[in-house]
């Protein structure tokens, strides 16, 4: 069957998600696709409730939100790891300092790589040589321990009962607390 | 070339319920021709990202016209938002930036390229259908009912002379008043104001 791990779990679906986002309030997604996120950012194009906004860099998508948030409307961003790395002082400075309560979708690039290189509950920060690994992607190395570092509560997602858990869960902590909140997208929506 | 006051003067007058958004050397000077509950200083912020600010708020009050006075340098910094604000359709933006040709507000260092770049050029090669340049002053405000009136997207550059504004700092005593609230608190502020 179609988006079958080869352990039997089944990938998470876009259609859902987007379902989930509706009902949560969303009425704007900003950000830029990848691999993993390319079958909801489709899913969007034309959406009913939802308005898709791609963004040419990552650290548009934050200012941005932010913008539509004072604007009185309930943005969410939609970017790759990599791209939020890229774009921290965006985050830092626009949604974070403003106090946006903002739900972010992180796809995280190289998890299954550090997953296998045993790398998932290492001890962190990671040294040079570990960085500089060929079997490794420093992007998903990074992710967490910056996110950390950053003072953003962060939730990993994996399938369609994270989409209903933990999805609800960040965008509720990041009313409650007015901040920015990360859910990392470990397998790619189907 | 204008001067800050010659710049924002006009532009005071014909804003009308326009959100203004402002960042680097014309912030301060903006806050001695206005004090609208609609101005929002996007300082203690992230460099050259009002322009991306102005254009979320434009998506979100799709009904207000929003100004964003932007520097040549924040420009620079963030040029693939001209793209992206061509391709959200945002009819209601006014994009004017304030070309000094300096880093002003870190100490007046040149911009790279300064005095060689053509924003309108930039702005029409991404699908801008309107841009305006201006180096005189009297053009400018005969100019400025027509350049707000049209439909947006809308670019302008201005050659303005370099200043000496310092470093933007938020406290309770700074001039410009919307320096005295707190970047959380002033997003809140307007965001309640929009809301009514």
């Amino acid at each position: 069957m179609s988006g079958q791990r080869p352990g039997g779990s089944v990938a998470p679906s876009a259609a859902h998600l987007i379902e989930r986002l509706v009902a949560l309030g969303t009425t704007h997604v900003v950000g830029i696709p990848d691999n993993d996120t390319a079958q909801v950012f489709e899913r969007l194009c034309g959406h009913p409730t939802i308005r898709l906004l791609t963004v040419t860099r990552e650290g548009e998508a934050f200012a941005i939100a932010a913008g539509l948030w004072i604007g009185g409307q309930q943005p969410l961003v939609i970017i790759q790891n990599t791209g939020l790395l890229e774009s921290g002082d965006s985050l830092r400075g626009t949604a974070g300092r403003m106090g946006v309560p903002l739900l972010c979708l992180v796809g995280y690039r190289g998890y299954a790589k550090m997953l296998a290189a045993k790398l998932g509950t290492a001890p962190r920060p990671f040294d040079a040589a570990t960085l500089t690994r060929a079997d490794v992607d420093s992007a998903a190395l990074l992710t967490e321990p910056t996110l950390a570092a950053w003072g953003v509560p962060f939730w990993r997602h994996d399938s369609d009962i994270d989409t209903d858990k933990v999805v609800p869960n960040a965008f509720e902590v990041a009313a409650r607390q007015s901040q920015p909140t990360v859910v990392l997208l470990t397998r790619g929506f189907t | 070339m204008l001067t800050k006051d010659e710049l924002l003067a006009p532009l005071a007058r014909l804003r009308e319920d326009r959100i203004v958004v402002t960042t680097m050397s014309v912030l301060r000077p903006w806050a001695r021709h206005s004090q609208s509950e609609l101005d929002f200083a996007s300082a203690d912020s992230a460099m050259g990202h009002a322009a991306d600010l102005a254009l979320g708020l434009a998506l979100a009050q799709p009904k207000r016209g929003v100004v964003c006075l932007n520097g040549d340098g924040s420009m620079l910094m963030s040029l693939g938002t001209l793209a992206t604000i061509v391709d959200s359709g945002a009819t209601n933006l006014t994009l004017l930036i304030v070309d000094n040709g300096t880093y002003e507000i870190t100490g007046s260092q040149p911009v790279p390229a300064q005095g060689r770049i053509d924003f309108g050029a930039l702005a029409r090669a991404v699908g801008f259908r309107r841009t305006y340049a201006f180096e005189d002053a009297d053009e400018y405000e005969q100019q400025l009912p027509e350049v707000l009136a049209g439909v947006g997207p809308v670019l302008v550059s201005v050659r303005v002379e370099p200043g000496t504004e310092g470093p933007l700092a938020r406290t309770p005593s700074a001039s410009a008043h919307y320096l005295r609230t707190s970047l959380r608190e002033s997003a809140r502020r307007l965001r309640a104001t929009l809301r009514g």
